[in-house]
């Protein structure tokens, strides 16, 4: 019974482990785009950018095609055949952007920018911003930042986005920062100001 | 000597150190007076750093409140926190920032408190309690690198403890074996896993932080009994009262940290500049990602380390150690101008690799 | 028809002849202008009187213009969870503190005799008017109770229809006789504005919270030292005003989002039921993945042997990842001659785990510190920050019968040529160090 049970988990689990490393047998991931988005932003991209586990569908870890229950299967099959735009997918191993593309392009398209990887940015559409960090889905694919991580994104956008968002409770915070100190800084120097008087008093008495 | 007089002279020299006389409120605020100078700017950088370990301090609080010291549900509770509790990833991102500015800002002060030779006697033992509070700051954030569990911080903590064990090569005899044995003892276990998690967390939320509270007390006494130090060579020409002409300037350095802390910690993810599969939890099974290393803060010691022998390495440790805890005797009879070009070259040292550190290591390593 | 006096006629007269009258007096007697203080003549109870009540008719005073010239900032301020209660609970409390104080006033009019001396009808009509007032806006407002919402819709309305001169009675008809009369006596006040000492209400003092405080010269030492320990004490007193006012103007800016944002941060999220179960699902695989990690040890501490793969799915370019017995990381490759590489993968110079692709050399890379291992030997490159080479790993191979094909322990000699062929049907498997594994 053991015998049995061991080949079968080091099977799976190396099929994992082979796959980690970015050797995505091609059969049902795309790596073109991955390689793409590695050339153009120098980041290093991992399938999580759109797949739903960092080494992508293939495996037997939760997010892969190993370990799906069979209405995800379901999901699955109607996902890959979902060819043209606005076919709502929910492929159990894409994660939302993933899905995002699929509902946005189509399937068909999709392979047509195999081909042409660096055009997947431009083909995307330009006001979705799935984690509402302030930089859209398109942009970020090209910089390499994660679409669905709202801490994750260039820096500068990033700052600039949140800064316009979030002013009017900075310059509460900003007042209320400046009051207290003009407060504190009054308190001081009324203390202060009670102090030399106690010493007056004091040369006055001899 | 005689043991009586060693006794007499060692209780001579903590009385100097520790003038009890002037234990009292008089004398530490009501008649503390601050010279005002070109070097003037030097006295802030200590309440900054302060000011960012309270901020330390109530932060961490906060986020104890969610987080999980374990191995499973570590990287879960920080992302629960960052994307889940209201404001959780405002209070996680200061943190973060507030790490970074408090170790900027005491190294700012070790540098400054050098140039203007505040060490200077009687103000020994204020200079060795700062040196061990930069260790202690330095620990602090070794251990705190490891808790959210993710890629970066399990191999960088691996590799950073793994550096320990090569001292050993270096010893001679029996005592060759002792790094490895203090390695296995900070880490618990054969490799970095959950007993190293835990003893982690229990060293940053814990014990370092009675450490430092009490290594804290000491520096900021000795500090206020001693009133600041001259600076400068001449006699400067002003003073100001500590209460409150100097104290409100200083307030308002904690103001104006405080608005660049907030809008930072409220605009800049922290963890924006790095590079996101890094974030990914930490996964045993794959091989260590690219692109490790360890925070900035230890680049001036990372970069060396991998272009020089380790043996340079260690010996530079050695005597940066030794130089630091000796400083007050060793720089007794310099002057101050020496002493700011020795202070200007640390940090020039410490800007460039920081900032060019991996510009330098691709230089010469191609 | 007496509605319609009360509430439309009595309301023009009076800001007309206010304005009139009012204008009148400011330039024919700007000096009348104020509340023609009676503190020289009694200082004690005045204090005791005027304070509460300015301090509490201010509150009440700012409300009810706010509400009244601003409605819209006023609902989105009443929107905030918890404000209506805030509004309406300082409401009450400032309309308490404004009635204690008036009748403080008011005792202190009727008993002290040197005020009596000052006092003419119209200031004991005004005191009058506005103890009635308050108490009938305070009794409405515990009656009918948060006025400061449901005033949007009827009271303002029926004053802006007054301002833009198209007066609308029917919102005023409905109205309880109580709070008829709360209007009422807000029409008379402002028609005895100009009559009267209220005029002050125009002329607000706010300066004398910052202006210096005058010094008196003395031509005598002791009251020179008096004088001026009483300028230092001014001087400090005004200090701590303008100190206390900064503080509690910041606790009241934070009062509006952090205080709050805090108390949420500790209440911790309140997820619904669908991102709960992706939570609780992300948590459950976590502890999984743990679990995994802890049979793959139960695993290495009880069994001899541990499988890698299939040797048909091994490959010569690129290494499969397995854990070892030491639960490190290693690496399995086919060899040129057919027999299974096997070696440990974490590097001999810090630790890292290495790459698993082979270089066009044979060797594969940390990328930590750029040491390359060549994998036949395990020896890292001249110069590589490793000196040590990556440890063999003892390996051997079982065929479907599960019989042990061959063996080999590290530092040994290779088993000699075995048929490839026969072994595509065997599996790798590592052996544990120390356990002697011959063919059997």
């Amino acid at each position: 019974m053991r015998a049995f049970f061991i080949p079968f988990r080091w099977t799976r689990l190396a099929l994992a482990c082979a796959l980690a490393l970015g050797a995505a047998s091609p059969l049902q991931a795309y790596p073109e785009f991955q390689q793409s988005v590695v050339k153009t932003s120098r980041r290093a991209v991992n399938c999580a950018l759109c797949h739903s586990h960092p080494d992508g569908p293939e495996g037997a870890a939760p997010g892969q095609i190993g370990r799906l229950t069979a209405a995800e299967q379901a999901e699955l099959v109607r996902a890959r055949a979902a060819f043209e735009p606005n076919a709502k997918p929910n492929s159990p191993i894409l994660n939302a952007f993933g899905n995002h593309i699929v509902q946005s392009l189509g399937k068909r398209r999709f392979l047509e920018l195999r081909l042409a990887p660096e055009q997947l940015a431009a083909a995307l559409p330009k006001d979705s911003d799935l984690d509402g960090d302030g930089i859209a889905d398109a942009e970020e694919y090209r910089a390499g930042t994660h679409p669905l991580l709202r801490s994750d994104g260039a820096p500068w956008l990033l700052f600039r986005a949140n800064l316009q968002r979030n002013l009017p409770q900075i310059l509460v915070v900003l007042a209320a920062t400046l009051l207290g100190f003009y407060g504190l800084r009054h308190l001081l120097r009324g203390f202060a100001a009670t102090a030399p008087n106690e010493e007056e008093e004091d040369l006055a008495a001899p | 000597m005689k043991p009586q007089q060693t006794l007499r002279r060692t209780g001579d020299f903590l009385a100097e150190r520790f003038p009890v006389d002037k234990l009292n409120f008089a004398s530490m605020v009501g008649k503390k007076e601050v010279p005002v100078h070109r070097l003037s700017w030097g006295y802030y950088l200590g309440g900054l750093a302060l000011f960012f370990f309270m901020v330390q301090v109530v932060t961490g609080l906060m986020l104890l409140f969610y987080y999980q010291p374990t191995v499973s549900d570590a990287h879960a509770s920080v992302e629960y926190i960052t994307e889940h509790v209201p404001a959780g990833a405002l209070v996680r991102n200061i943190h973060a920032w507030a790490s970074s500015l408090m170790i900027a800002s005491v190294l700012g002060h070790l540098l400054s408190a050098f140039a203007m030779k505040a060490f200077a006697r009687p103000r020994e033992l204020t200079w060795v309690s700062g040196a061990l509070l930069l260790g202690i700051t330095f620990a602090f954030g070794f251990t705190g690198y490891l808790l959210p569990w993710h890629q970066i911080a399990v191999n960088a903590t691996k590799i950073g403890l793994q550096t320990i064990e090569e001292i050993g090569a270096y010893l001679p005899g029996q005592m060759s074996l002792w790094p490895a044995a203090i390695k296995e003892i900070i880490q618990g276990e054969a490799t970095v896993g959950q007993a190293t998690l835990s003893r982690f967390f229990a060293l940053h939320v814990i014990i370092l932080p009675l450490g430092i509270v009490a290594v804290l007390g000491a520096h900021l006494l000795s500090v206020q009994l001693h009133g600041m130090s001259q600076g400068v060579d001449d006699k400067p020409r002003r003073m100001e009262k500590f209460f409150p002409a100097f104290l409100l300037k200083d307030l308002s350095v904690w103001g104006v940290a405080f608005m660049i802390l907030f809008v930072l910690g409220l605009c800049l993810p922290f963890e924006s500049l790095f590079a996101y599969p890094l974030f990914e939890p930490y996964n045993p099974k794959g091989s260590t990602p690219d692109g490790i290393k360890p925070e900035w803060y230890f680049f001036w010691i990372y970069y060396p380390l991998e272009l020089l022998p380790f043996w340079v390495i260690l010996a530079g440790q050695g005597l940066l150690g030794v130089v630091l805890l000796g400083t007050p005797w060793i720089f007794r009879n310099t002057n101050r101008r020496t002493l700011q070009v020795l202070a200007v070259a640390a940090g020039l040292y410490l800007l460039v690799m920081t900032v060019f550190g991996e510009t330098i290591y691709h230089l010469f390593k191609g | 028809m007496v509605d319609a006096f009360l509430f439309v006629g009595l309301p023009y007269i009076a800001i007309v002849t206010a304005l009139i009258v009012g204008i009148r007096r400011v330039r024919g007697n700007p000096f009348s202008m104020s509340s023609r203080s009676s503190q020289f003549l009694e200082d004690r109870k005045l204090a005791w009187g005027s304070a509460p009540w300015h301090l509490g008719i201010l509150v009440v005073l700012a409300g009810h213009v706010v509400a009244g010239v601003f409605p819209k900032i006023w609902s989105s301020l009443l929107a905030a969870p918890g404000a209506l209660f805030v509004v309406e609970a300082l409401g009450v409390a400032g309309s308490l503190l404004a009635l204690a104080g008036l009748a403080a006033l008011i005792y202190r009019r009727l008993t002290s005799a040197r005020v009596q001396a000052v006092t003419v009808p119209a200031d004991l009509i005004v005191s009058a008017l506005l103890l009635g007032q308050i108490l009938v806006g305070l009794m409405s407002a515990i009656h009918f109770r948060y006025g400061s919402a449901w005033s949007a819709g009827t009271v303002v309305p029926y004053f802006w229809g007054l301002v833009t001169l198209s007066p609308d009675l029917s919102y005023v008809a409905d109205f309880p006789m109580l709070f008829k009369l709360h209007l009422v006596g807000a029409w008379l006040i402002v028609l005895l504005l100009p009559f009267t000492r209220l005029m002050h209400l125009l002329a607000v003092p706010l300066p004398y919270l910052w202006r210096a405080p005058q010094l008196v010269l003395w031509n005598n030492v002791r009251r020179r030292q008096q004088a001026r320990a009483a300028v230092v004490q001014a001087e400090s007193r005004r200090e701590f005003l303008k100190g206390a006012a900064g503080a509690a103007g910041a606790t009241g800016l934070l009062a509006l989002g952090v205080s709050e944002k805090t108390l949420s941060f500790f209440r911790g999220p309140r997820p619904d039921l669908e991102s709960e179960s992706a939570l609780l699902q992300k948590k459950l695989e976590r502890l999984q993945q743990t679990a995994e990690e802890r049979q793959l040890e139960l695993e290495r501490q009880r069994n001899d042997m541990i499988l890698v793969g299939r040797y048909a799915d091994l490959v010569e370019t690129k290494g499969r990842y397995f854990i070892d017995y030491a639960m490190g990381p290693g690496l399995a490759f086919k060899g040129r001659d057919g027999l299974p590489i096997v070696l440990s993968a974490k590097c001999t110079h810090l630790g890292c785990t290495v790459g698993s692709e082979l270089d066009a050399r044979g060797r594969v890379l940390c990328p930590c510190h750029i040491s390359y291992f060549d994998v036949q030997t395990g020896r890292p490159n001249d110069g590589a920050p490793a000196k040590l080479p990556l440890p063999q790993i003892g390996w051997a191979l079982v065929d479907a019968g599960g019989k042990v094909v061959a063996s080999r322990k590290p530092g040994q000699p290779l088993p000699g040529l075995l048929d490839p062929a026969s072994l595509s049907q065997c599996s790798l498997y590592i052996t544990k160090p120390g356990r002697d594994l011959g063919p059997s």
